[in-house]
């Protein structure tokens, strides 16, 4: 799949606007950002409230999904154009989360919620209402998704890719540097796993870097894109946006995101964990 | 589960143990008052990204760091500005940048 058909910008996006085929989806984890202000005609989904069982840790069901899109008027034959804050991590979720699901044509917007600010264009605050729908979901495309035990296996086999910043997969933090580092699972990573900042794929204004970049990122770590590969972070987000470059960018084969991610593997009872800058030993 | 969301101004140190973090965080302004749109990202002492909040309809913003040296990199519509601070744990570093 060529980059164009997974990725626009934001004058492709300006030219699609009132393309009733094309439906913007603004996806963050702060449930007031859409409220505030969003693309013109673009409805939300809120990460947690929307994308989260509520009572388990998992993603929701196909039924759920089938009556959120529904309710949201999304089409099975519509193109979904993902984009939101935290420099489309969030977005980036949602889209490996459709395609879980088997939507046919979702892309992101390049840059997000922030290119699109700091550009300075337009922003409203009035509600979209599109008409509900009668969405069909598929059943999980497990080829996309893995699970601990995948993980397991996939130690000192397949590429592992940990996409946290170089301090937590160290284990010098438990979380992000915005925020506060009171969490309770031990600290440090997979064994094996290589170190690859989910930030270094993207330039400073959030967009993506050239495809050239991208690769080079890759196999200057020790990745090879011919192996399967499986992507985490701290809770599956981060690792959504790498798991887009690696396999709608790049066009790894099999290359997997692993949504459990640090906050399960990091409270497993006696998996193997590795402390430090290195990878470790499988 | 909490996520690893950005939220807007950074986090609240209600219930937060700051002795045991470095805490940085400051006002974004510009030539006519504080930036009401705009992104913070805290790089390492080597340039490498560490984290990103949007400010506050204030130009507020806020991260929790390790000890050392940080640089603070303020993104606004149409400027860029760059600051190198100095953080320890127990402190609360207050920095105010203007970008021009």
């Amino acid at each position: 799949m060529g980059r164009n058909e997974v990725l626009v910008d934001a004058d492709w996006a300006v030219a699609h606007l009132d393309d009733p085929k094309v439906v913007f989806v603004e996806v963050d984890e702060d449930a007031d950002a859409y409220g505030v202000n969003h693309i013109r005609g673009a409805v939300g989904l809120n990460w947690r409230k929307d994308l989260q069982d509520g009572l388990r840790r998992d993603v929701i069901s196909k039924e759920a999904l089938e009556t959120l899109l529904s309710a949201k008027g999304i089409s099975n034959d519509d193109t979904i154009v993902l984009y939101g804050g935290n420099n489309n991590w969030f977005a980036a979720y949602a889209y490996w989360y459709l395609k879980l699901y088997g939507h046919q044509d979702v892309r992101l917007l390049d840059g997000g919620r922030k290119k699109w600010e700091l550009d300075g264009r337009e922003l409203v605050s009035n509600d979209t209402v599109r008409p509900a729908t009668n969405y069909v979901a598929k059943p999980q495309d497990h080829s996309l998704r893995a699970f601990r035990d995948d993980v397991l296996k996939a130690i000192g086999v397949a590429g592992l890719v940990d996409v946290r910043s170089p301090d937590e997969f160290a284990g010098r933090l438990l979380a992000p540097a915005h925020l506060p580092q009171e969490v309770s699972q031990v600290p440090g990573h997979i064994p094996t796993a290589s170190n690859i900042p989910w930030s270094k794929t993207a330039n400073e204004d959030g967009t993506f870097k050239t495809n050239e970049e991208l690769a080079a990122l890759y196999e200057g770590a020790g990745v090879n894109l011919d192996n399967d590969v499986i992507a985490y972070c701290r809770i599956g987000e981060r690792s959504s946006h790498s798991w887009f470059v690696l396999k709608e960018l790049l066009g790894v084969k099999n290359v997997r995101n692993y949504d459990g991610s640090w906050t399960e593997y990091g409270s497993l009872v006696g998996v193997p964990v590795a402390l430090g800058d290195e990878p470790g030993q499988a | 589960m909490s996520s690893c969301g950005a939220v807007v101004g950074g986090v609240s140190l209600e219930h937060v143990d700051v002795s045991r973090q470095a805490v940085i965080q400051g006002v974004v302004s510009k030539s006519d008052g504080p930036a009401h749109v705009g992104y913070v990202r805290l790089h390492d002492r080597n340039d490498e990204f560490v984290a990103e909040v949007p400010v506050s309809a204030v130009g507020e913003f806020r991260f929790f760091a390790a000890a050392g040296e940080w640089n603070v990199v303020a993104l606004i519509p149409g400027g860029v500005a760059r600051t190198k601070v100095q953080a320890s744990l127990g402190e609360i570093v207050d920095i105010d940048v203007l970008v021009s």
